[in-house]
């Protein structure tokens, strides 16, 4: 995995986002932060606490996650996807790269632009929450499998896709409302208990739970079962991503 | 004479009911040129693609240095270089990058000197910092080829190399290739300006609606023919088939 052509595909898919920073990391800061000075600081006047926490600090680690996982996703997708559209993968099915190289390298690429936006996200909002966090490994380990969950689902979604309307197909349609209806904004325990069970049959719900744990102490559901998930979902995305790749549909005719 | 460069054993690729190459038998030799005509549509394209991994074989098989295309990929995969059909660039690295990472892809670093070779080679040294979204066509041809010679491969595949280039540039291109044939290298090269084929290859192949047929020394087909050209082979073997325009 070490190999030079692995190490040249990731250089390449860092130095390719890395050269439209306006794109793929102001864009999202922005936009993170636009969520955390509406919802946080305006509303959390009014709000105040959720289970002991400030509002603000309440919504940070939901606002991280939805941060990581759509960046991880969309870097993968969008720059793979390109590269069918533009005729570059050739340029890599016709070298001795493995499936597990070529994956590797995107998911990877993904993965360090996935983190920037969620370190910086937090940079800023520590800047007014504070930086303290209750479980710093377990709030690395938990972004970082969520980030190789989202960026493999991001691989695959770009050998399936023929149009870019199919590439935001998954974010608009799965990752938006489910990471909204994930509780980054609100605690479960703040709904009808009608709503309470639908929202527990979200999986970005345990996703943001067990961030929200591994960052602020406390959290609604079992962290186990929201490590448990990402860890899952890493292994799983990462598997269909591997195996979809090597059946060569629509990338080898 | 050494073993063939390339075998290609019965091959047969089909998509779905159209069968795109039907029980290929061919052997491409160390050091020619081996030019593929064959009218749009024939098959030209689908054979380089089973050979470089773009697609995979219904049936038969292809070999490259005496291994398998599929379970040895990675040795077969360093000795082929592809120019391929589509032209293909990334707008966001310059030439020079384009060729570093290409290079890197095969686990090859590319040395100053070589790179400077094959800019030289190829016309491309004023454009060694400009991206490639701002070349010209021929331009982006060129580097095409550039990326296809990085490694330094064994055997080259050209498909269609030369469209859309200009006249002059066309005549530098084929003394290129004739130069890298002279330092060992096999070329297998594609085209529908049947000049180019005469011009060029040492052996000439004919394939039609995934059938060859015809295999045979250049200079040995034009002698047996009575002089008539190379073009006039060509139609009268592809039959009612016109001589496809480029
Ligand atoms: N991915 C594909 N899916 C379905 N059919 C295909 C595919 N690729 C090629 N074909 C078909 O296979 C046949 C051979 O195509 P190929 O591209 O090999 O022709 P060619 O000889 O290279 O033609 P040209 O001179 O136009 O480049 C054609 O009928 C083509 O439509
Ligand atoms: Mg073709």
């Amino acid at each position: 995995m070490s190999s030079l052509g692995f190490r040249t595909l990731l250089v390449k898919e860092i130095r390719r986002f890395l050269r439209v920073p306006g794109q793929t990391l102001a864009t999202p800061l922005l936009t993170t932060t636009l969520y955390f000075v509406v919802f946080g600081v305006s509303i959390g006047h009014q709000l105040r606490e959720v289970g002991g926490v400030p509002y603000a600090r309440f919504i940070v680690p939901g606002l991280m996650l939805m941060g990581v996982i759509q960046n991880a996703y969309l870097n993968s997708a969008s720059s793979l996807f390109v590269m069918k559209l533009q005729g570059t993968i050739v340029d890599v099915l016709v070298s001795p790269l493995s499936y597990a190289e070529i994956l590797g390298a995107f998911v990877l690429a993904a993965v360090v632009r996935g983190l920037l936006v969620g370190g910086i996200t937090f940079a800023v909002a520590a800047a007014f929450t504070g930086f303290e966090v209750a479980h710093p490994l377990l709030a690395v380990a938990v972004v970082t499998l969520a980030a190789v969950a989202f960026a493999a689902g991001g691989v695959a979604s770009a050998i399936w896709a023929e149009t870019f309307e199919q590439v935001n197909f998954f974010p608009t349609f799965f990752i938006l409302p489910l990471t909204f209806l994930g509780g980054v904004f609100f605690s479960v325990r703040m709904l009808p208990p009608g709503l309470s069970t639908v929202a527990h049959a979200n999986p970005v719900f345990y996703l943001v739970d067990v961030l929200r744990f591994a960052m602020l102490g406390a959290g609604d559901a079992s962290p186990w079962a929201g490590f448990g998930l990402v860890t899952l979902l890493a292994a799983g995305a990462l598997t269909g991503a591997y195996m979809l790749l090597r059946s060569g549909w629509r990338l080898r005719s | 004479m050494s073993e063939p460069v390339v075998q290609i054993r019965g091959l047969t690729k089909r998509y779905g009911d159209l069968l795109a190459l039907d029980g290929v038998d061919l052997d491409i030799r160390a050091g020619e040129i081996f030019g593929l005509l064959g009218p749009n549509g024939a098959g030209k394209t689908t054979l380089i693609s089973v050979v470089t991994g773009l697609a995979r074989a219904t049936s038969g098989e292809a070999r490259v240095l005496g291994r398998d295309v599929v379970r040895d990929y990675r040795f077969t995969r360093r000795n082929v270089g592809l120019v391929p059909q589509e032209i293909n660039f990334d707008p966001f690295f310059t030439v020079e990058e384009s060729l570093r990472f290409q290079a890197g892809y095969f686990d090859v670093k590319l040395t100053e000197a070589r790179l400077v070779e094959l800019l030289t080679a190829l016309d491309l040294t004023g454009k060694r910092t400009a991206s490639a979204r701002a070349l010209s066509g021929g331009m982006r041809r060129r580097l095409l080829i550039a990326k296809a010679l990085v490694h330094e491969p064994r055997v080259l595949f050209l498909d269609e190399p030369t469209a859309g280039v200009d006249v002059e540039l066309r005549r530098a291109l084929w003394s290129y290739v004739r130069t890298l044939r002279d330092r060992g290298t096999t070329v297998v090269l594609t085209t529908h300006y049947l000049e180019e084929a005469e011009a060029l290859a040492d052996r000439i192949g004919i394939i039609d609606r995934g059938r060859l047929l015809l295999v045979e020394e250049k200079a040995a087909l034009l002698a047996r023919s009575n002089g008539r050209s190379l073009e006039q082979i060509y139609v009268e073997q592809v039959g009612r088939r016109q001589a496809a325009p480029p």
